[in-house]
């Protein structure tokens, strides 16, 4: 190749360059004006003292160093929010995830005559508005007249004050997380379900296998990749639960239900804008470990 | 070697930063504003409210452009919810509007950001209610005037008081007591009273009674909250025994059923403001307006309660001071706030505007009245809402959980001591 030809093509070549540039361009301002900088604001402010008197002059703040970490991690508020939050997690995405498997076997197998009805009567809580939801729940848990514990009633059943009582109104949003959450699970593996080759089970039932050792030697491991994904989602979801104590109980009984973006949002509400956002990127490191984890354990092994 | 320099570039530009952070120095109280102009309200003005008062303003302020020729007030209704956001964000960016209703606990926190104008001397500090005005007062100065106000009484169930042998209404801590267990034991009520059981919000039922047991909120000249004083105790112990003896309900929702537990007599006392006459009446029916009645707070050293309400501001930027004020001072006059009662039933802040028949013919409103001479209001602090947070969770574990008063008080002032006034 001669120079010239050399020239024309890098002359080419940086022109497709610029125009590269110019496309990507408004993408790159409104991402760094609109993503980039608040993240780096707040990680700034979780650095200060900020606080909602220091929103017209942002820099005018001391900086404290790590003291808000030190400081949530002090707090025994913030502890409490943490447990539940890991109560939440810990109770709430297994179970999320065992009602939407089982909802997807018996919508893939099961169930033949009016699937689509069933389905979509899954999914609707998904789709419903929280505050809707939330005050039909209201009605459902009520101590005396509620018909959960009516119900319960029937078969000799004293049941609890499930929103009253400390010790019962986490498992009842649990339930409710539960209820609410599965439907997108469930279309998921759905969808997972429908991959997992008949063949495969044939040749297992020919080979004398049952339903159930089918299930746990075929469809699981096949599933694995789905398995990860709505796992990774639904924790990542309900570690930043909010909505449910917001909603329902407002953290209490004796902050029995307060989660750690509850107890966030709440910092913010006092204009303690450093500390809220010292609690926020905590939240965001235990996300990306708790996902990291679940990589780790769920990823496919050759 | 470049990316080295880049590094060192990069590191001196944060320090830079880092280096123009840090506070000015702050300013000290008690300034009053430069007064308002003489001649008639010129101009346009926009005025921010919320909830009910937002959609009624309009109307009332016709009358005010009515009368000033030229003057264009342009109200926004603001719904409560967003309201605070919409003021921070709206007073961070410079875009505050020249006049607005503002909660009564906001205004240490907007004081403290600058936002506000004092009131000019021009106006009439006595003519409030004293309650009522402190809520204006940040640090000796105040910031705009009580626009409405409301204050927390005793409602109780005339019938079933009289099927449990009382004629008259408590007097006094015992007999509120007294009362409450006869409820249960002689009228078929399943809880005596209805007392919230700690939680948000909680603190505005129980510090009517520490303000009749003459509690003080602040020590130390108003530099340090003060929850742990003897009155406050005994207070604590007064009301956390109401649960520990069943005569109110330990287990009490987040979200109460007050007005159907009222009506139905399962709950036939609580303690609540003005809005839950025509809560009660809209449930009971036409007749239920004579099966209760609403009396002051029973007095232990005295009988006061907790004055709230809304105030009026004039927030600094405005570009129009003198007809801003102008219309917050008519609205402050004794028969704009009869015709504002008349229009959104709040109740005046004007002590005279009580004289007016409208509000001095009703019995109960009278009782409403009579307690706002006495009533008072936490401290404008701007840190208020966080404390009291703090003494919302330890009341609640009194209230459910039976711990002793004396301890949670004692986690609620330290809470309250790291927490600090904000100043």
């Amino acid at each position: 190749m001669s120079s010239t030809t050399t020239g024309v093509v890098s002359r080419r070549r940086r022109g497709v360059e610029r125009a590269a540039w110019l496309l990507i361009l408004p993408f790159c301002l409104l991402f760094l004006v609109f993503t980039a900088w608040p993240v780096v604001q707040s990680l700034f402010m979780s650095f200060t003292d900020t606080r909602n008197r220091d929103l017209r002059t942002p820099f005018a703040v001391e900086f404290v160093g790590l003291d808000n970490y030190v400081q949530a991690f002090a707090d025994p508020i913030f502890r409490t929010a943490a447990a539940n939050t890991a109560y939440f997690v810990l109770v709430g995405v297994p179970l999320t995830l065992a009602v939407a498997l089982a909802a997807a076997v018996v919508l893939d197998k099961g169930i033949s005559r009016f699937r689509a009805f069933f389905r979509l009567g899954f999914y609707t809580p998904v789709i419903t508005s929280i505050v809707a939801v939330a005050v039909v729940w209201r009605f459902l848990l009520q101590d005396e007249y509620g018909l959960v514990n009516t119900v319960l009633g029937w078969v000799g059943i004293d049941g609890p004050n499930w929103l009253g009582d400390p010790d019962w109104s986490m498992p009842a949003l649990i339930l409710m997380a539960a209820w609410r959450n599965f439907g997108t699970a469930m279309i998921i593996f759905l969808a997972g379900l429908q991959a997992v080759p008949a063949s495969l089970h044939e040749a297992a039932s020919i080979d004398g296998a049952g339903a159930l050792q089918r299930f746990r030697h075929i469809t699981l491991p096949l599933l694995r990749p789905t398995i990860l994904f709505v796992s990774v989602t639904t924790a990542i979801g309900y570690l930043q639960f909010f909505e449910e104590p917001y909603v329902m109980t407002n953290g209490g009984p004796l902050n029995s239900t307060i989660s750690a973006s509850m107890y966030t949002y709440r910092q913010f509400g006092f204009g303690n804008y450093g500390y809220a956002s010292a609690m926020s990127y905590l939240i965001f490191v235990v996300i990306a470990v708790v996902t990291a984890l679940q990589f780790r354990l769920l990823r496919e092994r050759s | 070697m470049r990316r080295t320099s880049r590094t060192i570039a990069g590191v001196s530009a944060l320090v830079l930063v880092l280096a123009a952070c840090g506070r000015g120095e702050d300013r000290a109280g008690g300034e009053t504003g430069a007064d308002i102009g003489q001649g008639p309200a010129t101009g346009t003005i926009t005025v921010w409210a919320m909830g009910a008062e937002g959609e009624k303003l309009p109307a009332l302020a016709k009358e005010f452009e009515d009368a000033n020729p030229g003057v264009d007030v342009q109200v926004t209704a603001i719904p409560w919810d967003a309201a605070h956001n919409k003021f921070t964000s709206a007073i961070t960016a410079g875009q505050a509007p020249d006049a607005a209703m503002v909660g009564s606990t906001w205004m240490g926190e907007f004081a403290g950001m600058k936002a506000l104008d004092p009131t000019p001397g021009s106006i009439d500090e006595n003519a409030f209610f004293e309650g009522a005005q402190r809520t204006t007062e940040v640090d000796g100065t105040s910031y705009g005037i009580p626009w409405y106000v409301e204050t927390r009484l005793l409602f109780y169930r005339k019938d079933l008081a009289k099927t449990a042998g009382y004629e008259t209404p408590p007097a006094d801590w015992q007999g509120l007591k007294n009362m409450a267990k006869a409820m249960q034991a002689k009228a078929g009520a399943k809880f005596g009273i209805g007392l919230q059981a700690g939680g948000t919000g909680s603190w505005q039922t129980l510090l009517p009674f520490a303000w009749s047991n003459g509690a003080q909120l602040t020590k130390d000249n108003g530099g340090a909250y003060n929850f742990d004083s003897p009155e406050m105790k005994e207070t604590l112990e007064y009301y956390g025994s109401f649960f520990s003896e069943g005569i109110a309900d330990k287990e009490a929702p987040a979200q109460p059923t007050t007005e159907p537990d009222f009506v139905s007599g399962r709950v036939p006392m609580f303690i609540s403001g003005p809005w839950m006459m025509s809560a009660v009446e809209k449930l009971g029916g036409p007749d239920f307006k004579d099966q209760y009645g609403v009396v002051p707070m029973p007095v232990k050293k005295t009988s006061s309660s907790f004055v709230g309400g809304s105030n009026l501001v004039v927030f600094k930027e405005t570009k129009n001071r003198d007809t801003a004020w102008k219309f917050v001072n008519w609205l402050a006059q004794s028969q704009t706030q009869v015709k504002w009662y008349r229009q959104s039933t709040d109740l005046p802040s004007v002590k005279s505007a009580w004289q007016d028949p409208a509000l001095s013919a009703d019995t109960k409103l009278a009782a409403f009245g009579e307690q706002l001479d006495t009533a008072q209001s936490p401290p404008t602090f701007t840190t208020w809402e966080q404390a009291i947070t703090a003494l919302d969770t330890e009341v609640e574990k009194v209230a459910r959980s039976g711990a002793d008063p004396a301890g949670a008080l004692k986690a609620a002032q330290s809470a309250a001591d790291s927490i600090g006034t904000g100043k």
